[in-house]
């Protein structure tokens, strides 16, 4: 298992130079005088000049790219550009952020979802089943920054019930976090509610199908014990891949929602990093996605190998 | 004239005695006498004493703290300036947190270099200028109590408030004053061309004299809240540094946390020299679009928010049973631009067509659903006292359009009309492309974030190679200019050669006329070159400007006593919500 977690980091650590390397060949490219951009056309060329040799952009590419690599891995990815503050008082409070938002969202939607999914398996194509399908097909169409101002429109003009600005008071409490954050968790879980309990229903049923639940079966074991110990431990392994990607792209990528709630998460953080061309936040923030990326694989992969003895044992050779 | 006004006449130098003529005359009405008086410096007693020596019936004195007046009730209308929400019957509750939406900062928070609404928020909201807001587009005492022209307005006198504080502690003293005058002094500062390094002088630690470069007879407009980087900050505030890392300031409120991703909140100041404000705190919210700040406000989220935009307002103006609107009638306004130094529109008959293609009133009732004032292709609003009304204003022509093109061999000229996303300026270049469409004209859109569009627009100040200006942008397009109280900053920086020149244009009859103006030390001096800068801009047409646009803000019902600017000011000193 060590020698496993080792390889697994490792490759964590070769991604990680791939994506940063891809970062700065892309920055690199976009036709953009960073001096000119953070003092303003109105500046100077001198002190263009001047800040271009501070910040290291007039020295040769390659050594660009080293000081760039070391900024990665250091975690140290300088000074914001826009603000001047350092970029980790930047993006680790729109992580943390983001965080939070994302780990409602799944509270509210991972439960819902796998239940749905089993519910829908067992009663396969009865009138349940399709009522879930169907619900399922509707929610995870829906873009989520539309159901997003359904919902603030519904929830928060209308009858006040959450925050129209989703970001919380500096020291609320749990309870007054979740009356600002529940809305645009709710608009998250509806998406990947469809997804999620699709993805369960077609594992279950593939699972009960299989030779060792009618094995087990046959041996006497009741419905609910076959489905506990045989078809779950099976049937969960797509559905924990896809939460694990997800999680990735809850924490970077639910830029809809964010707008809408006028939330500060790292999707906002990053739009408008790109919208001012802030390189250094920009940068961290996608290295910082990428590493939760692969850590939420990783974990995914790890909780599969502890339900399933089979990729436990593949894991462990 | 009465030996009363006699006596008040003399009392004071020519250029206020310019402005007490004016009324005597006729040629200024109460409203334009109270804003030129207030300019050169005459005190809210003594226009009062004025008004009553010529008879008026109302010689109520303007404004003399931080804040205007105007009136309020649902959308209602105020010129040329500040607007306040007025107190309601029953008074303004002890205690509360004003939470205001606004634009989230894009710099950093430095007072010399900050160059958008966002940042200038929370710097106005800590420090001070020496002139303030009053009623209308007339000043009022802030750190300055009192200012003085000498005869021909080549040199100023402020007489400064004594008893202010900084946050941190020490006291506000003349020192204070030089030093932030001599940093904006420096080549490229904000005050360049009217002062130089060194001729701020302290008589004594309450009273500062600025020698200009040139005679101004309005100078006190450069160090009041239009020129938003003249905040009065400490003598050892060097340049570089920024209210987050280093708070400080005079005003009301002070901040005591910032986040550029979220809020900045400041807590009152007990020991402000306007008095104790009602509310406990500020917080600015911020957003990056209208439609956030609507929402915010409907839900509760927000109590005020500005900079509203008709399309997409709706919401609010039409409800004002909970929302107060207030609309800004001022010199904001839209220009079109069009390069005339090179490419498609160096011909003016190409741009006179495009000028005649438009149907402005229609574009006023559509765009801004009536808010705001038909413009002629010229920055002098008609809100300006030196308004020339004569000149002819240009009407839609389709045939003459459609010749004019034909004659410049422009006939279904194709071009992209480069726009930014704020505010309702899509809609206003949607429908510019319509009707230049029955002119034969087809005209692609691009809209983009402000984030980038600014360097379409004028990308890099070249200041070495003649003529200097503005270089780099795209050749036509539509942006943005926020009120004025006078119209210096059009005039030298879009259309003199200045940086932000983004037609190129270059006149010099056009530069005498400006120089003239602000040469011009009366009122009456000023007339006439404004009335030729008018005729020069219209004719030649380096920009269309389609319009002057009310700035309407908006507040929850329950809120009342807020001074805002249209540039990022907020004065909260006398706001709170209601009992």
């Amino acid at each position: 298992m060590s020698r496993y977690l080792l390889r697994r980091l490792g490759s964590a650590v070769i991604t990680l130079w791939l994506l940063a390397t891809i970062v700065f060949v892309v920055v690199s490219v976009l036709p953009s005088n960073v001096g000119r951009q953070i003092l303003g056309p109105f500046a100077p060329q001198e002190q263009v000049d001047a800040l271009n040799h501070r910040l290291g952009f007039d020295r040769p590419i390659i050594i660009q790219y080293l000081q760039s690599m070391r900024r990665v891995f250091t975690l140290n990815f300088g000074e914001s550009y826009t603000s001047g503050a350092p970029v980790n008082d930047v993006i680790f409070p729109a992580l943390w952020r983001s965080g939070k938002l994302a780990l409602l969202a799944f509270i509210m939607t991972i439960p819902v979802s796998i239940l749905a999914g089993i519910i829908a398996a067992r009663r396969q194509d009865k009138l349940s089943d399709r009522a879930i399908v169907n619900l399922g097909l509707a929610t995870s169409s829906i873009p989520e920054f539309v159901s997003a101002a359904v919902l603030l429109s519904i929830f928060c003009v209308h009858w006040k019930l959450g925050k129209a600005f989703a970001n919380p008071p500096d020291g609320a409490t749990i309870v007054q976090q979740l009356q600002y954050l529940w809305v645009p968790a709710l608009a998250m879980a509806i998406t990947y509610f469809g997804y999620l309990a699709r993805m369960t229903r077609a594992g279950v049923i593939s699972a009960q199908h299989s030779d060792y639940a009618r094995t087990a079966t046959m041996k006497g074991m009741s419905s609910s014990q076959v489905m506990r110990r045989h078809i779950m431990r099976n049937a969960l392994a797509p559905t924990i891949t896809v939460i694990s990607v997800q999680i990735g792209y809850l924490f970077g990528g639910i830029i809809g929602v964010e707008r809408v709630f006028n939330y500060s998460g790292l999707g906002s953080t990053m739009l408008i990093a790109v919208g001012k061309r802030d390189i250094p936040v920009l940068q961290g923030a996608v290295l910082l996605v990428g590493i939760i990326y692969m850590f939420s694989t990783l974990a995914a992969d790890l909780l599969i190998a502890a339900l399933n003895p089979r990729v436990r044992l593949e894991v462990s050779k | 004239m009465t030996e009363k006004l006699d006596q008040l006449r003399n009392s004071v130098g020519p250029l206020q005695q310019d402005v007490i003529d004016g009324l005597a005359s006729g040629s200024l009405n109460r409203r334009s006498f109270l804003v030129r008086g207030s300019v050169v410096g005459l005190s809210a007693a003594f226009m009062g004493s004025v008004l009553a020596a010529c008879g008026s019936d109302d010689t109520s004195a303007p404004a003399t703290t931080a804040g205007g007046s105007g009136d309020t009730s649902g959308a209602t209308e105020t010129t040329a300036g500040a607007t306040e929400t007025t107190a309601a019957a029953g008074g303004i509750k002890e205690g509360g947190n004003l939470r205001i939406a606004a634009q989230r900062p894009g710099s950093e928070l430095d007072p010399i270099s900050m160059d958008n609404l966002g940042s200038y928020t929370p710097v106005v909201t800590a420090f001070e200028y020496l002139c303030g807001p009053g009623e209308g587009a007339a000043l009022a005492p802030m750190l300055a109590t009192e200012w003085t022209p000498n005869d021909d307005g080549s040199e100023w006198t402020f007489k400064l408030r004594e008893g202010v504080t900084w946050h941190s502690g020490g006291a506000f003293t003349s020192a204070d004053v030089v030093a932030t005058m001599d940093r904006l002094s420096v080549e490229g500062g904000k005050l360049a061309a009217y002062l130089a390094p060194g001729s701020t002088t302290a008589a004594d630690d309450f009273t500062v004299t600025m020698k200009l470069n040139t005679p101004d007879g309005q100078f006190p407009y450069n160090v009041c809240h239009w020129n938003p980087q003249t905040v009065i900050t400490p003598a050892d505030y060097v340049a570089g540094t920024t209210l987050d890392k280093r708070p400080d300031g005079t005003g009301a409120f002070k901040l005591d946390s910032y986040d550029a991703a979220t809020t900045a909140k400041f807590s009152r100041n007990d020991a402000y020299w306007g008095g104790k404000p009602k509310l406990e705190s500020l917080e600015f919210i911020f957003s990056d679009d209208i439609a956030t700040q609507v929402t915010g406000l409907q839900s509760g989220a927000a109590d005020v928010i500005v900079q509203l935009s008709v399309i997409g307002g709706e919401a609010i103006l039409n409800n004002p049973e909970q929302f107060t609107v207030t609309a800004i009638r001022g010199a904001a306004h839209r220009q079109l631009w069009m390069n005339v130094r090179e490419g498609t529109f160096t011909d003016v008959n190409v741009r006179t067509a495009i000028a005649l293609a438009f149907d402005r009133q229609a574009l006023v009732d559509t765009a801004l659903g009536g808010k705001g004032d038909v413009g002629n292709d010229h920055p002098i609003a008609p809100v300006y006292e030196f308004f020339d009304a004569g000149l002819a204003q240009r009407e839609r022509d389709v045939e003459q359009a459609k010749s004019l093109l034909d004659a410049a061999g422009k006939a279904g000229l194709a071009i992209t009309m480069h726009v930014p996303k704020l505010q309702e300026i899509p809609q206003l270049a949607e429908l510019m492309q319509s009707q230049l469409k029955d002119i034969g004209m087809d005209v692609t859109l691009n809209v983009e974030s402000t984030d980038t569009f600014y360097d379409r627009w004028c990308k890099v100040y070249d200041s070495k190679t003649e003529p200097a200006g503005c270089d780099g942008g795209e050749e036509f397009g539509i942006v943005d200019y926020g009120n004025r109280g006078v119209p210096d900053v059009y005039l030298v920086k879009a259309y003199a050669t200045g940086e932000w020149n983004s037609a190129h244009y270059l006149s010099a009859d056009f530069n005498t006329a400006v120089k003239d103006y602000q040469a011009a030390l009366t009122l009456d001096d000023r007339k006439e070159p404004v009335s030729r800068i008018q005729k020069i801009a219209n004719t030649d047409v380096p920009y269309v400007i389609p319009y002057f646009y009310n700035g309407l803000f908006a507040t929850a019902a329950n809120v009342t006593g807020v001074v805002a600017t249209g540039l990022g000011h907020y004065y909260c000193d006398k706001a709170g919500f209601t009992a």
